[in-house]
């Protein structure tokens, strides 16, 4: 039942720590990234995200899979 | 305390004026730190003594030192290399001491590391001044202009961290605390600004930059040009004023370096001496509110405490 | 007659369940308990996570069942009710549940992978971007249809207007008491459940917001749909999902007991003619237009999309498979069933109720309820007419339904109230998905278009563009047809049904190539792979040379447009699926 009244913010919550992850570290992917003091400073604290970013970036070759479930359209 | 920051190309006498600065300030009873945090380290042959990565004493109320900013960089990326390999213990994903190699080249890596240095002169006990030999232009202007350049990423990722933490409060109210399983470990993922280290270090980080910010634009930080009476100096200093203008940092003094004082010149140098002129008078007219002072070509650089003080009270004041 | 049809259907499925079904478990899928789904092997606490069966169930039926099983049916009474159930039965039988089944194991089986995803693997790169530009484009189809259904409904009936008016504000303050204060979770659900209720009663007690002319319910449905999509999902969408699922429940549980205790005869035509007036009041032929009307609750291609997005990443275990796959949809074949069965018994009621204004429209009601035939040329008409205002096919379910509830004692205005809220809630909530949805699909379809023109892709793939470019385009095609819902519907159910025919082959080729399955077996997946892409290849035909010609002008180009590149797309499909299945294809997927 929680589960339920969450769902929709829990993806929501996913895709914002995925975000956050490749803001700063963006420097590992070639995304150019925030200077590198900010970086250095949130990086030993940063292992959710980084799982949540290798994560996302494994299942990017099936957007679909990730997303649809999300849309209720019958 | 004071802070005095010296800019200029190289081989304009940079090194010279910083170390004589710092002899004088040190002869009128401040206790006095100069620091190079150029790569191409002169001190010392200012000096005419060793000087190394550790601040040693070179006078009465003189401190000296020349920092590596390469070990710098190794050494803080080896600490924070470790503090990793403590907090990733299997992170599939990466291989820790590869990404760590690039950032070594990362732009900006250089700048921050200087500002890194910058930032532990300043914070010392126990000086009444300290007096920087900096890099090149470009890397100077780059670091002084860090603070505020990071300021604005920060501010940024502190209000996105919000976004996060908000969220997380949302599904907390339904589901109680936030649990996630982070390489077999399980974790609480806190919604509280407080408890959440990664906002925590951004805001000390926030705090640390608006500090040195304030620093650099304050009363108490000179920032002062040295330089060479040519046509292209004059343009190079004006831009860089400019560029320092938008970051709300002052020019105090500029110094005509190697300046061509000759009674009877010979023909080949009257040009030059011509040039001189022109270019003391625009500056004195374009450039408003910075003093301009001339030194003089000396017939040998410098060397040495005694020699230093004497190009401060004769020229510098 | 009520609870007879109920209680067959009931048994009707729960034996071809155990049967069938249980023989496509053992025989095609080979599900294995011992085997680790994905949810086990790939567990990420946030899309894999092994969930409860029973838990599982209920989140899949709930994404699989909207307006769709309830507005099919509703149209398709036309050619009367013993088709429309033997479809509902039969079609879910040996299509659409085997569809749900397999689609669901083979993305199982592929890691979680969605089903377009597994078709790109087993069929060619070419499949997969085939399902995408179909499901782009069934986003307009989408809202142009659902609006007009929901304007049709709303603006004859104030009370259904005002109910889920209200269910919105209910929803938000549903969402602040969730997640933006502490109060317990049990005790925010009960509140929200209590202003649920509140509005449909506040709805049919005082009904104050009215809106007679359907034009002005066309707008505020865009502008609900762009705000819809771009406000952040705790304000509104989750909390509504949320309650939706009350809603739902709620809606099956009575209407099953009233069915069963209805002991009402059937009045409605059992059969008026094979090719009543159905679609744009044009004679439309049962074979091959049926699925064109009732997609879902009996098939419908969403629910492989649904069942490979989420709850193929949840299945516990291999053996869970068949309840919630198979067993969602034979529910939802349920729903329908009663629906059908609530117009079958107290449709001809409601039309009775109309007597006067059915009679100053120029229909002979005496000759309706004697004459099949008859029936089945005005039928629809009757239903659809603004100047009788029964609603629509909404309509007719809802006031029949109110009839229904009225057995167990419940006011005739507040069951068609309870009804409405229910139909329309799902409607609202399909429309801002397909928001959503079209935001950034549209950037994907005008990809392409970077190398034509960097600024014209520049505009085209602003999400506020494309969110107001689906939203309008619905709104142009609904209101330029004549508010002619049953075309665009059958516009958008043939989409679904081409979706389902992709789905269909990529289970049967899975079915062949990995799972190495016999003659027997092949063929009950082959046969009705089959017999669906003809149905639907002629039914767009028929669409194509009958209905289009008699749209409105404007309409004329992006309908048959759209149904000329749906064959065109649809033939290329069929050209995979056979290349593929006489190739040796490379395939990553555990073999059984």
């Amino acid at each position: 039942m929680r589960e339920d009244a969450t769902f929709l913010i829990r993806k929501q919550l996913d895709e914002e720590e995925n975000i956050f992850a490749l803001l700063t570290m963006g420097v590992f992917s070639g995304i150019p990234s925030p200077p590198t003091g900010v970086v250095l400073r949130i990086l030993p604290h940063m292992s959710r995200e980084i799982s949540v970013m290798t994560r996302r970036s494994a299942g990017l070759d099936d957007v679909f899979a990730q997303t649809l479930g999300t849309f209720d359209i019958d | 305390m004071k802070t005095y920051f010296f800019l200029g190309k190289g081989g304009v006498g940079k090194t010279t004026a910083s170390a004589a600065w710092s002899v004088g300030l040190a002869q009128s009873g401040l206790k006095t730190l100069v620091a190079s945090i150029d790569p191409a380290h002169n001190l010392g042959d200012a000096f005419a003594v060793r000087i190394g990565d550790r601040i040693m004493h070179v006078g009465d109320n003189l401190d000296a030192v020349e920092v590596n900013i390469e070990d710098m960089i190794r050494a803080y990326l080896d600490e924070l290399s470790a503090k990793m390999k403590n907090t990733y213990r299997y992170l599939s994903a990466m291989n820790i001491d590869g990404y760590f190699d690039i950032l070594k080249n990362s732009p900006g890596i250089e700048e921050y590391a200087t500002m890194e240095a910058i930032k532990k002169f300043v914070a010392l006990i126990g000086y009444d001044a300290v007096v920087f030999d900096t890099p090149p232009t470009g890397m100077t202007i780059r670091v002084l202009a860090m603070p505020r350049v990071s300021l604005l990423w920060t501010d940024q990722l502190i209000k996105m961290r919000k976004r996060i933490l908000s969220t997380r409060g949302m599904v907390e109210n339904v589901q109680g605390k936030f649990e996630a399983e982070v390489d077999g470990e399980r974790v609480v993922l806190s919604s509280s600004e407080k408890e959440d280290p990664i906002m925590q270090e951004l805001v000390s980080y926030r705090e640390e930059l608006r500090t040195l910010r304030d620093m650099f634009s304050s009363e108490q930080s000179y920032v002062n040009i040295v330089t060479m009476a040519e046509d292209l100096a004059l343009f190079e200093t004006k831009r860089i004023i400019e560029s320092l203008g938008t970051f709300k940092i002052r020019v105090r003094t500029i110094f005509l370096n190697k300046f061509f004082a000759m009674a009877n010149p010979p023909e080949e140098i009257k040009g030059k001496m011509e040039e001189q002129e022109g270019v003391i008078k625009r500056m004195k007219a374009e450039i408003r509110g910075i003093e301009v002072k001339d030194i003089p070509l000396l017939r040998k650089s410098p060397r040495g405490i005694d020699e230093l003080l004497r190009v401060y009270s004769n020229y510098l004041v | 007659m009520t609870a007879l049809i109920v209680l067959f259907a009931a048994a009707f499925y729960i034996f071809f369940y155990f049967t069938y079904g249980k023989s496509l478990e053992r025989n095609v899928v080979r599900a294995d308990g011992t085997r680790s789904t994905p949810a086990v092997r790939l567990r990420d606490d946030v899309d894999y996570v092994p969930a409860n069966k029973f838990v599982l169930f209920g989140h899949h039926f709930a994404s699989i069942a909207g307006a769709g099983p309830i507005v099919g049916p509703a149209i398709a009474v036309v050619w009367g009710w013993f088709p429309a159930l033997l479809w509902v039965w039969f079609g879910n039988l040996f299509i659409g549940s085997i569809h749900d089944y397999l689609s669901l194991m083979a993305s199982v089986r592929y890691d979680g992978k969605s089903i377009q995803h597994v078709s790109g693997e087993l069929m060619g790169k070419s499949s997969k971007y085939i399902f995408e530009v179909y499901i782009y484009f069934t986003m307009i189809l989408i809202v142009a249809a659902f609006m007009g259904v929901y304007g049709a409904l709303a603006s004859k009936s104030p009370e259904i207007l005002t109910a889920s008016v209200l269910f919105m504000v209910a929803a938000v303050v549903e969402g602040q008491l969730l997640y933006k204060t502490k109060l317990p979770f049990w005790l925010s659900s009960a509140i929200g459940v209590a202003l649920t209720i509140l509005s449909i009663v506040v709805g049919f007690l005082w009904p104050f917001i009215k809106c007679p002319n359907i034009n002005l319910l066309y707008v505020f449905q865009v502008i609900y749909i762009i705000l819809a999509a771009s406000l952040p999902v705790w304000f509104l969408l989750q909390p509504r999902d949320y309650l939706n699922s009350y809603i739902l429940w709620g809606g099956i549980i009575i209407s099953s007991i009233a069915a069963v205790f209805a002991f009402r005869g059937f009045s409605w035509p059992a059969y008026t003619s094979f090719a009543a007036r159905v679609i744009s009041g044009q004679p439309s032929p049962f074979w091959p237009t049926v699925p064109l009307v009732i997609a879902c609750g009996a098939l419908s291609g969403f629910h492989s999309i649904v069942g490979s997005g989420t709850t193929s990443k949840q299945l516990d275990n291999e053996l869970s498979g068949l309840f919630v796959g198979y067993g969602a949809m034979f529910m939802e074949g349920m729903l329908s069933t009663i629906v059908i069965t609530s117009i079958g018994a107290f449709g001809l009621t409601v039309f009775q109720g109309f007597a006067d204004k059915i009679a100053a429209a120029g229909f002979d009601l005496a000759k309706m309820k004697v004459d099949a035939g008859y029936f089945g040329q005005v039928g629809a008409a009757v239903i659809n007419s603004k100047d009788i205002g029964i609603g629509g096919a909404l309509g007719i379910f809802t006031k029949s339904f109110g009839q229904m509830l009225n057995v167990i004692k419940v006011p005739v205005k507040l069951g068609e109230t309870l009804g409405g809220l229910w139909a329309s809630a799902f409607v609202l909530t399909t429309l801002d998905t397909t928001n959503r949805l079209a935001r950034y699909a549209f950037q994907e379809l005008v990809e392409p278009l970077k190398k034509v023109s960097k600024g014209l892709h520049g505009v085209l793939a602003d999400k506020w563009v494309a969110s107001i470019l689906a939203a309008v385009l619905g709104l142009w095609l609904i209101t330029k047809g004549g508010n002619m819902y049953t075309a665009l519907w059958a516009g958008f159910a043939g989409a679904n049904q081409l979706l389902a025919s992709i789905a269909m082959l990529t289970a049967a080729t899975w079915v062949k190539k990995v799972q190495k399955v016999g003659k027997g077996m092949l063929a009950a997946v082959l046969i009705p792979t089959f017999v669906l892409w003809v149905t639907v290849f002629a039914a767009l035909v028929w669409f194509l040379f009958v209905i289009v010609p008699v749209s409105a002008p404007a309409l004329q180009v992006v309908l048959g447009g759209f149904v000329v590149l749906m064959l065109i797309l649809d033939i290329m499909l069929v050209i995979n699926f056979f290349r593929s299945w006489n190739q040796g294809q490379q395939n990553r997927a555990t073999e059984a």
